[in-house]
């Protein structure tokens, strides 16, 4: 749907957000990672999720896929609790992870991942179709399907990592860091195609270091440090904050 | 540790007259007395016999806590050790080998270690070496083959060294099987002396030999204490929690792990010459994967890195099989009896000993795996009011040995004092930096910036020996660094910190600290034993200063000195990083995002504490993301992008520079 | 018999060994390959199999090497012993791996393999106490068949054996590349957090893992039984070691490598026994293992880092 679209429907009545996270706390043994976290994801949107590193952004996405498991606090997506789902099973309702620095499979081909994207649904006729749409979004990766993924391009590897994830035909794309270790060509190729995916409907949640970026294309964006959401809202809005400007955005005085 | 095990008996009245420091020690001596009364108490022999032999076992336990418990070495094979300290004592003072008389052995009569005996086919030699002279001279060889086999295997990952000992634990018997000229093959060693002791032979007496093995893990418990708790031990037990920080902490990583399987041979071979002269006879069977799996299995049950635990465990283990299963087996058969149950009658549960070795390794494992006597000590949570204690701000004044360099790198125009040049990288197909070059005066700051992935932890690791690279060159002081390991770059002057943090989780706050001085102190194996007055100070001056270092952080760390550093936040971790390469007085600190998972106050903090670092000397390379801290802090800034330099200059140039906003600030075209 | 004969013949012979070797190493790989554990308890595995073979051809009717079967009745009696031991096996793979593995996923260092050699050392002990230390004579209902080939001997179990080995490996292999939980199994093996995320049910890879090598494991302990026509509690350590050599040889976590590895050292050993003498063949091939982890620790298809850096 139309984000705008959304937007005036939202004005008329309360509409359940796609993804929501309510007082989410994570714990790795002692360390408490994220604290007391809300996030809400309308359907439709693309939204960013700033911070440094060690700020809770990876777990975050871990927390999403079920990876990690809360130790206080509530995940639901489409409304419904995800507090006992299964990985598998949040792939079935249409989350989907484009995982950081890519991760394929290495000696597998690049056929072979993009199943693999595929893994919680039966193959027939719609899994032809998510792949021919993965064709279209990258000829190129269409042109390597027997190649071992492992001796793709870092731009290559970004482009089936996307595609590995619309397999799932997922309804929510989670992105850790797309653009980490491409090059400045590449990160706007594959910002271009993050705005195209959306525009086909699919809802993005990405986590980002690349702020400019991040806020360039997303509809809103929160700003996590140590674990704690201190800063949210429009990204035109927060584009303009001098807190992220300067903290995330390097817009720091010169003396 | 010792008082805190034996908590409960602080509570018994008597002992609260002993004052506190001194009640571990008291305890240890009245079982040491209770032990040495036991044979004039009891008087039976076949119990002596037990109890004797359970001795050996808990000085086995005590020599594989040294390979398994203190450096994480999983050894399979340990037993093979134990064969090789037996069949040496066993060759020697035996009829095994008795070559022809010639007068080459006349030096050796003289010495009193051959004797000439007339055979009816000519003289020929009896080796009769004193007991007391072999034991130690088999510890000595057991440990030359433990470096021996040590020296090639222990490069190899945990799980790999694991199944090579196990292997070696094999080898060993079916050599001593193949060679029956020097071992007498599958039928044993025969007639081995018995050690004898101002003219007195202990014969087959139980109790001369009760006392030797009381004796022998008596100084065996001193050995590993001593060792445990110094240098060497700190040094062990850091390999054992990561390797790779270990060694970029400065200890030598092949050296260290081999001095413990030297050690830990060593015990064992010791125990060998007991053994076989307690028996005077020796078969390859009796040195089998079982005897490895069953020391294993006590050290498992006592609490694997803990003396007193490992020796508890082979104790009751050995108690178990000898006397309790017995008595067990006999009631059970009793049972059987009265009420007519036929294979109750027949239960022999001492047969089954190995099963039930097998269970308890099992269940141990899956339920206890501290074992009965933890070798980590869990110190209580701070309270509310040492939480709550305010938190000092900014910097400091003063810090001891930080940053000196020789007055030839110091002197104007002396160059950098690190020069990197053509620095190439690759993993694989993946150019991970491409022809790097930068140059660090001594005492600025220089900031490595550039989006994830560019290369620039990878920068830190090229400097630092832990990744190789394809060609270039790094100067450091004047000297090339490049290809040298890590714990040679550290004793250079190099220390750094991680961008995932790598401390030694289960060691204290302080012993990470100490573990980063290891490249500055000296005290070695022997020193540590013997606790020389030198070592003694020597101890003493790196606690004072490993206080004075964490005294840095205001009170953020003093309360925690003695907390395991698995149980710290993120923050706190990462400023015992930095003390614990502080530690070791570096002359270049490499830190890895430093502020990385700290709010802004903690960020402010640790950038002024940082500045005051700089201000008192120490030439600092820093990896940042945070644009704030690197325009307050550093004197230059590069930016790395796909591996390679882009830019470089005074953060304010940088701040400008098109191409640097372009890579890594992002497209900001889009939002302006 | 001529000295090409006589070569032609430990070939042979090595190639029996080899495939034995080669169907045990598997398990170790497949472990491997996806907990990065060195699985101890796949030696007595083994060794209790070699048992439970025997049980399911006594069950039969057959006993010691004088019931001799031909055609059909053949075929059934051998299709139903590898059948029953390998099922069992491979749930006596599943039961360890739930039981004493499960609980154990994530605890850090050298807990999980201990908990293998514990488990191995019960296996050995629970077949030491009920069935005893002797060896047993196993039943086997090969008619003595063979053949001469250019002066050495084949017989019929011979290519019995090689045959089973070439269709299970070739059953493992069509399952790894062409079925959805053979390539998860792969994907979990290359990357476990990414194939998790993908929605694969690791623990579910992991016990198939241990399924699959056992029953591995469990025909291979056939195979030993009909070679060597006897059996022994003690049996597990020496064939566990050969084939774990093997699978380091082929580079571990390869199934290829498993494969190729087994084949080496069954002929290493058979020509080894030959040039040299047979005593001296475990010294052999432990000095194998421990040259190939030093010097090429990747082996021959390897991509595992066995050293660290």
């Amino acid at each position: 749907m139309d984000p705008g679209l959304r937007r005036e429907l939202g004005a008329a009545a309360v509409i359940t957000p796609l993804l929501e996270f309510s007082g989410v706390d994570t714990h790795y043994g002692d360390l408490h990672v994220l604290k007391s976290v809300d996030y809400r994801i309308e359907e439709g949107e693309i939204v960013s999720l700033l911070g440094g590193n060690a700020s809770g952004k990876s777990t975050t996405m871990k927390t999403i896929m079920g990876v990690v498991v809360p130790t206080a606090g509530e995940v639901r997506f489409d409304g419904k609790s995800l507090a006992g789902v299964s990985v598998a099973e949040r792939v079935r309702r249409g989350i989907a992870p484009v995982l950081e620095a890519r991760r394929l499979f290495p000696r597998m081909t690049v056929y072979e991942n993009l199943e693999m994207g595929a893994y919680t649904r039966p193959r027939g006729p719609e899994f032809a179709q998510d792949l021919e749409r993965v064709f279209t979004l990258f000829p190129r990766v269409k042109e390597r399907l027997k190649q071992l993924a492992g001796t793709l391009s870092g731009g290559e590897q970004q482009m089936v990592a996307i595609g590995r994830a619309l397999m799932a035909h997922p309804r929510l794309l989670c992105m850790d860091e797309p653009s980490m270790g491409l090059a400045p060509v590449l990160v706007e190729q594959v910002f271009d195609i993050i705005q195209t995916i959306n525009r086909q409907g699919t809802t993005i949640f990405m986590v980002e270091q690349n702020a400019n970026m991040a806020l360039a294309i997303a509809d809103r964006a929160y700003v996590l440090q140590t674990g704690q959401v201190v800063l949210s809202g429009a990204a035109a809005e927060l584009r303009q904050n001098p807190m992220i400007r300067e903290a995330y955005l390097g817009e720091m005085k010169v003396e | 540790m010792m008082g805190e095990s034996f908590a409960w008996i602080q509570r018994a009245s008597p002992v609260q007259w002993i004052a506190p420091h001194l009640r571990s020690r008291v305890l240890v001596a009245v079982v040491f007395l209770l032990a040495l009364l036991f044979p004039v108490i009891h008087r039976n022999d076949a119990d002596i016999d037990s109890a004797a032999n359970a001795l050996t076992y808990a000085a086995l336990a005590l020599g594989l806590n040294i390979v398994v418990g203190l450096a994480g070495l999983l050894d399979l094979g340990y037993a093979a050790f134990f064969a090789i300290g037996a069949y040496t004592y066993g060759v020697a003072a035996s009829w095994q080998v008795a070559p022809e008389w010639t007068s080459f052995w006349e030096t050796f009569q003289w010495l009193g270690l051959v004797a000439r005996f007339h055979d009816s086919g000519g003289d020929v030699v009896h080796f009769q070496v004193s007991f007391w002279l072999m034991m130690p001279a088999a510890a000595a060889l057991t440990a030359f083959f433990g470096v021996l086999f040590g020296a090639p295997t222990l490069r190899l990952k945990g799980d790999y060294l694991a199944i090579v000992t196990l292997g070696f634990g094999e080898i060993v018997p079916i050599v001593v099987r193949n060679t029956p000229s020097l071992t007498n093959g599958a039928m044993g060693l025969n007639g081995v002396m018995a050690p004898q002791l101002f003219g007195w032979s202990f014969g087959v007496d139980a109790t001369p030999y009760y006392y030797v093995g009381l004796l022998l893990v008596a100084f065996l418990i001193l050995t590993s204490q001593r060792l445990k708790f110094s240098r060497i031990g700190r040094a062990w037990m850091a390999i054992r929690e990561d390797e790779i920080a270990a060694a970029a902490m400065g200890i030598n990583r092949v050296k260290l792990k081999l001095l413990a399987f030297a050690t830990g041979a060593a015990f064992a071979g010791a125990t060998g010459t007991l053994f076989v002269a307690k028996l005077q006879t020796a078969t390859p069977d009796m040195f089998g994967f079982p005897v490895s799996v069953m020391i294993l299995v006590m050290i498992v049950f006592g609490g694997i890195g803990s003396v007193w635990g490992v020796v508890l465990g082979a104790l009751i283990l050995q108690m178990l099989q000898s006397w309790f299963l017995e008595d067990l087996s006999q009631w059970l058969q009793a049972l059987g009896r009265l009420f007519g149950v036929d294979w109750l009658q027949r239960v022999e549960l001492a047969s089954s000993i190995e099963l039930i070795f097998g269970l308890i390794l099992v269940t141990m494992m899956l339920y206890r795996r501290d074992g009965l006597i933890p070798a980590t000590r869990r110190v209580a949570a701070l309270s509310l009011e040492q939480q709550s204690a305010p938190v000092t701000r900014g910097g400091f004044d003063s810090l001891r040995g930080l940053g000196a360099l020789d007055q030839t790198l110091d002197r104007p125009g002396a160059g950098p004092l690190l020069e990197i040049a053509n620095l190439t990288v690759r993993f694989g197909g993946l150019v991970a930096l491409r022809e790097v070059a930068l140059g660090v005066p001594a005492h600025s700051v220089l900031a490595v910036i550039g989006p994830n992935g560019s290369g620039k932890s990878t920068l830190f690791n090229a400097m630092t020996g832990l990744v190789s690279a394809e060609e270039g060159s790094i100067r450091f002081a004047g000297a090339e660094i490049l290809g040298r390991p890590p714990h040679a770059v550290l004793e250079r002057g190099i220390a750094r910190t991680f961008q995932n943090i790598r401390l030694f989780p289960n060691l204290t706050v302080l012993e990470n600290v100490l573990v980063g001085m290891h490249a500055r102190l000296h005290t070695g194996p022997l020193g540590a034993l013997l606790r020389l007055p030198a070592t003694h100070r020597e101890e003493a001056a790196a606690r004072e200063r490993a206080r004075e270092i964490l005294a840095v952080f205001g009170n953020r760390l003093l309360p925690r000195v003695d907390h395991v550093t698995a149980s710290l936040s993120y923050a706190n971790r990462r400023r015992v990083e930095i003390a614990r390469a502080l530690a070791s007085e570096p002359k270049l600190l490499l830190l890895d995002e430093p502020t990385a998972g700290m709010n802004p106050a903690e960020t402010l903090e640790l950038a002024e504490q940082i500045q005051s670092l700089h201000r008192l000397g120490l030439t600092i390379v820093l990896i940042e993301h945070k644009l704030d801290v690197v325009v307050n802090l550093a004197d230059k800034v590069i930016v790395l992008d796909h591996g390679e330099k882009i830019a470089e200059g005074s953060p304010a140039e940088i701040r400008r520079d098109e191409e640097v906003i372009r890579a890594y600030l992002g497209r900001s075209a889009a939002i302006v | 018999m001529t000295a090409e004969a006589v070569l032609l013949q430990q070939v042979i012979n090595g190639l029996s060994l080899g495939a034995m070797y080669a169907l045990l190493a598997l398990g170790f790989t497949l472990v491997y390959g996806i907990l990065e554990l060195i699985n101890f308890a796949h030696f007595n595995v083994f060794m209790v199999s070699s048992f439970i073979g025997m049980g399911a051809l006594e069950l039969l009717g057959l006993s010691g090497q004088d019931t001799v079967l031909t055609g059909l009745a053949l075929a059934g009696a051998l299709a139903f012993a590898f059948i029953v031991t390998m099922l069992a096996a491979g749930i006596i793979g599943v039961v360890i791996e739930r039981i004493a593995l499960r609980p154990l996923r994530g605890v850090r260092g050298t807990a999980a393999m201990i908990t293998t050699i514990g488990v191995s050392y019960i296996l050995f002990n629970i077949i030491l106490l009920t069935v005893g230390a002797s060896s047993m004579n196993y039943p086997n209902p090969l008619p003595s068949v063979r053949w001469d080939v250019a002066g050495a001997v084949l017989e019929l179990r011979e290519v019995l054996i090689w045959g089973v080995s070439v269709v299970l490996m070739l059953g493992l292999h069509l399952f790894v590349t062409r079925t959805r939980l053979g390539k998860a199994m792969r994907a979990t093996a290359q990357d476990p957090e990414a194939a998790r995320m993908m929605g694969v049910d690791v623990d579910r890879v992991i016990v198939t893992a241990f399924f699959l090598g056992s029953a591995l494991a469990g025909a291979a302990a056939l195979i030993f039984g009909l070679y060597y026509n006897f059996t022994s509690f003690i049996i597990g350590y020496t064939a566990g070691l050969r084939a774990f050599t093997a699978a380091v040889l082929g580079g571990i976590g390869s199934v290829t490598g498993a494969m190729v590895g087994g084949v080496l050292i069954g002929l290493i050993e058979s020509l080894g026994g030959h040039f040299l003498e047979v005593r001296w063949a475990d010294v052999i091939i432990f000095s194998i293992l421990v040259l190939v982890l030093v010097f090429a620790p990747n082996g021959l298809f390897g991509r595992a880092t066995v050293t660290r850096s």
